[in-house]
């Protein structure tokens, strides 16, 4: 407590030097004395894990102190492939950045340090559906090099420097954050996360709207993006050449080793990871940079209050996100996502008409976000004593998978052939959500891995199920 | 020149991949037809019990791109498959209906898939009629070396359990000589699709792709809108918004010879490298998608296409479209001035095709099997909500993703039999109109209001 107490004190210090550098514009060599904020990251095993601000409910500001990490990605070939992040301060490499999570209204500082020696060239965070963004409390401008072009759409951190970066909170929902500087090259090499603003109404809500109600519990993250390993790899071998190499001194020298043209991505990935490594838990020990799983565990969906422990009469919460360079068709099985917003924006009229509206496919654009409701029960009741009509074949005629319980009821488990494995733990279901572009869920001659997970749909209780 | 259009390379892997390939289609196996299947083992229709609504065998087989194809941008190694039977140049896996076949004809039916596959569609379930689907897998005469399992996938159907959603590793999927059985009671009405999931980059891609619909129980009362009176409705609109009075199922697929050559000659494609070479309409590439449907018998009680076949459950074709035989749905569009079109998109390829209408305008009322409302107050199934349908001359149909619109036929001009209006892909490159490749085209004939029945008589059947 003591230590944060003294946290709290010296990021207040921080934001006044930072108000203290108004006026001063572009690419800034201010380095922070020390770490100004305080955060705490969520340990749930599966769902969204939330970086924030330990203080924000009771200040109403939410500070990060965010760095540029390098390091590598375990893909699902086997590969590894070198890559980029954004960090907490002080912490290890991880891909995709932290999930940083803020209330409506927040005063919100984002403070990055380009650390020295890790991506060598300016750097910068953009905030794409925030307004009014401020970089060291002038608005943000873009860098201009001397012959008048772009390299950077916000201002910068030089390598060895720092910039803040301050927002007002101002509208709830899903974003993404992600480099605005030579961004064909620092977004592929994963210079991106999400951001949530959380409304008002509290954080089981997706708006201020109650129709956007969801089960605790049950909010998940789909942050699509894909990798390119030869313009990995052009970056690995530039990084490593000798300190004279142009690609230490400007962004253009790093250009120079991957021709962009030539840009063809190998692997799609879902909040960093490939299947199976995707519903693996989050923070799972064997993915050391990739802590963010992808699976879904939900409970069904019962409207009936006298269920007890089963009563559950709120959706679940999916936040889409495409990092990509191309619509991603995703697709969750057998359960038609109600699309209640886009790009932080909730989908009712003017004269406040409810104008979601359910889908099969969630087809994102590069840089949508896409926030969707979704529930899931037996639209039968199909159970041992109200089984389905058809004559089962014999174990000899059937294929099983891995996920399956060899029975068609939800909380059975069946018999298997003799030899057959299963991951199954208590006659739950998995129903798989995943990219129908097909040829994207595959990992450079990979079949069946990429941007898939699953949906575990929890028996009724009691279950057997290990928490 | 972008990735899209590049010529394809003949890299190292490639080269490799094409010698080996090649020393197979010179070697035995090309010739090996392949054990014969077993009988059902247990079988789970009883000779008492009722059969299923329909039945899909699962195979391979050959099919044809428009003849005369000169296939531009197309590796000449990969197309045409130098192990195609004469008259075919595509290798594919694929479903055929086999529910009225006998078992003999049935085993028959190995390595005579079709694509797309066949089109079939439902009632909106009303608490008795169930509808039951079975398929079994007949094999892979090209590859006996694969044991590959088959599956129905019903994509987009809501709240299904995973042991009838076909997707393998939840559940489970049906070995050669096999047969299962999945029991729908679909509850939203609308345009789907279906596809084994089993391996799907590949099994989808090859051609076990098709169209799915769920007719509204509103069908059968009359609802006048617009001026007219209408009886059959895309969906439950409760004003007749949606009424129609022909229906056109337009699904979307692609072919990348690079694949499909890999597939008859025991290789693998590079997934990665997806350029398709065919982009399809009712699994046939433009001028093919005009010609006509394989001949039907005219049957109007069936749920699915009512081809005829021969002797041996075999399709049959028309005569001078025998290179047709295995490609049976028509894209050609027909109608008399004045009448309501619905057309039913959806999209199985791994591409975003942008269908256009050129002159004649399109209005949405679905997507996704869900009817253009905002959500009223009772919730989800209110339709009380706002109208969101939309006019539109073009709709970019995204993988997985299907689209309702409806058009109001214009004013017939003359002064030939018909009108002719086009639809295509106005992704130029997949549109195939001034290439000699063919693509995702197909014409909209308008004929004047008094046209004989002989020649346009009401529509009974989808797309004909």
């Amino acid at each position: 407590m003591n230590q944060t107490t003294h946290r709290q004190g010296v990021r207040r210090a921080g934001m006044l030097v930072a108000l203290a550098t108004v006026g001063v514009v572009t690419t800034s060599s201010y380095r922070p004395a020390v770490i100004s904020a305080a955060t705490t990251t969520t340990t749930n095993r599966v769902g969204v894990m939330c970086t924030k601000d330990s203080n924000a409910a009771a200040t109403h500001t939410s500070t990060f102190d965010l760095t540029t990490t390098v390091g590598y990605i375990s893909l699902p070939d086997g590969n590894t492939t070198w890559t980029w992040g954004y960090s907490e301060i002080g912490k290890p490499f991880q891909h995709p950045g932290p999930v940083l999570c803020v209330n409506e209204g927040d005063a919100v500082t984002v403070h990055l340090t380009n650390t020295h020696n890790t991506v060598k060239v300016p750097t910068s965070i953009m905030f794409p559906g925030q307004e009014d963004v401020k970089a060291n409390g002038a608005p943000v401008q873009p860098v201009l090099a001397l012959d008048g072009s772009v390299t950077s759409m916000v201002d910068t951190a030089a390598d060895d420097g720092s910039v803040t970066y301050t927002f007002t909170a101002s509208k709830p929902g899903t974003y993404l954050y992600e480099s605005g500087t030579d961004p064909e090259t620092q977004v592929r090499m994963g210079l991106f996360g999400a951001l949530i603003v959380y409304p008002a109404a509290g954080s089981t809500q997706a708006y201020n709207s109650a129709t956007s109600a969801f089960t605790l519990g049950e909010e998940f993250l789909v942050l699509l993006s894909e990798v390119d390993p030869y313009q990995h790899d052009a970056a690995e071998s530039c990084w490593n050449a000798p300190m004279l190499s142009p690609c230490t001194a400007t962004t253009a020298g790093l250009a120079s080793r991957f021709d962009i043209n030539d840009y063809h991505p190998r692997y799609w990935l879902i909040n960093g990871r490939g299947f199976p490594d995707s519903v693996a838990d989050n923070k799972a020990s064997w993915l050391p940079s990739q802590p963010y799983g992808a699976l879904a565990r939900v409970h069904p969906f019962n409207t009936n209050p006298a269920a007890g422990l089963n009563y559950h009469p709120l959706p679940a919460l999916t936040r889409y996100l495409n990092v990509g360079t191309e619509d991603y068709p995703f697709h969750p099985h057998g359960n038609n996502g109600s699309i209640i917003g886009r790009d932080g924006a909730e989908l009712r009229s003017t004269d406040d008409k409810d104008l979601s509206f359910e889908k099969f496919s969630i087809n994102l654009g590069p840089g949508q976000t896409w926030d969707v409701l979704s529930k899931w029960y037996d639209a039968e009741g199909y159970s041992p004593t109200n089984p389905v009509n058809v004559q089962i074949p014999s174990v000899a005629n059937q294929v099983f998978g891995m996920f399956y319980s060899g029975s068609p009821y939800l909380g059975s488990q069946g018999t298997l052939p003799p030899g057959t494995q299963t991951l199954n733990q208590c006659g739950e279901f998995y129903i798989i959500a995943h990219n129908h572009a097909l040829y994207q869920i595959t990992s450079w001659g990979v079949n069946m891995t990429g941007p898939i997970t699953y949906m575990r749909v929890d028996p009724p209780f009691p279950n057997n199920c290990p928490l | 020149m972008s990735e899209e259009n590049a010529p394809t390379r003949l890299d190292r892997r490639r080269f490799f991949k094409y010698a080996g390939g090649a020393a197979i289609g010179a070697g035995l196996l090309s010739r090996w037809a392949g054990p014969t299947l077993r009988p059902f083992a247990a079988g789970p229709v009883s000779a008492a019990g009722p059969g299923p609504d329909m039945f899909l065998g699962g195979t391979d087989g050959w099919i044809a791109m428009p003849i005369g194809s000169a296939a531009i941008g197309t590796n000449p190694i990969l197309y045409p498959d130098d192990l195609a039977p004469p008259g075919f140049d595509t290798y594919i896996f694929g479903f055929r209906n086999v529910t009225e076949l006998t078992d003999a004809q049935r085993i028959g039916q190995k390595n005579h898939a079709q694509h797309s596959a066949p089109l079939f569609w439902v009632n909106e379930y009303t608490g008795s009629n169930e509808f039951r689907v079975d398929i079994t897998n007949l094999g892979l005469a090209q590859r006996p070396d694969l044991f590959d399992a088959h599956t129905l996938h019903w994509h987009g159907f809501r709240n299904v359990i995973p042991f009838f959603d076909g997707e393998p590793t939840g559940s489970v999927s049906v070995p050669a000589g096999s047969r299962f059985s999945y029991i729908y009671r679909p509850r939203d009405p609308g345009t789907y699709m279906y596809h084994c999931h089993v391996e799907d980059v590949e099994h989808v891609h090859m051609g076990m792709n098709g169209l799915v619909f769920v007719r509204p129980q509103q069908n059968g009362q009359t609802f006048t809108f617009d001026g007219r009176d209408f009886t059959k409705f895309a969906y439950n609109d409760g004003d007749g918004s949606t009424g129609y009075d022909r229906e056109y199922a337009m699904h979307l697929s692609e072919i990348w010879e690079d694949s499909h050559w890999a597939d008859s000659h025991i290789q693998l494609p590079e997934w990665s490298d997806y350029r398709p070479d065919f982009s399809l309409l009712n699994g046939r590439a433009y001028p093919d998608t005009i010609a006509p449907n394989a001949p039907l018998t005219g049957d109007t009680t069936k749920p699915y296409m009512p081809v005829v076949v021969d002797l041996d459950g075999d399709l049959t074709t028309n005569a001078g479209y025998e290179h047709l035989k295995y490609q049976p749905l028509s894209s050609l569009i027909r109608c008399k001035e004045g009448e309501s079109v619905l057309l039913r998109f959806s999209n199985l390829g791994f591409k975003e095709p942008a269908m256009t209408m050129a002159g004649i305008t399109m209005r949405v009322v679905g997507r996704d099997a869900t009817p253009m409302r905002g959500i009223g107050a009772l919730g989800a199934r209110d339709l009380s909500g706002a109208d969101t349908s939309y006019e539109t001359n073009t709709i970019s149909v995204g993988a997985g993703e299907s689209f309702d619109v409806i058009f109001k036929a214009p004013a017939y001009v003359g002064p030939d039999a018909y009108d002719t209006y086009m639809l295509y892909n106005r992704d130029y490159t997949r549109d195939g109109n001034t290439s000699d490749y063919g693509g995702q085209t197909t014409e909209v004939h308008v004929y004047p209001g008094p046209t004989p029945a002989n020649i346009l008589a009401d529509q009974t059947i989808p797309n004909t």
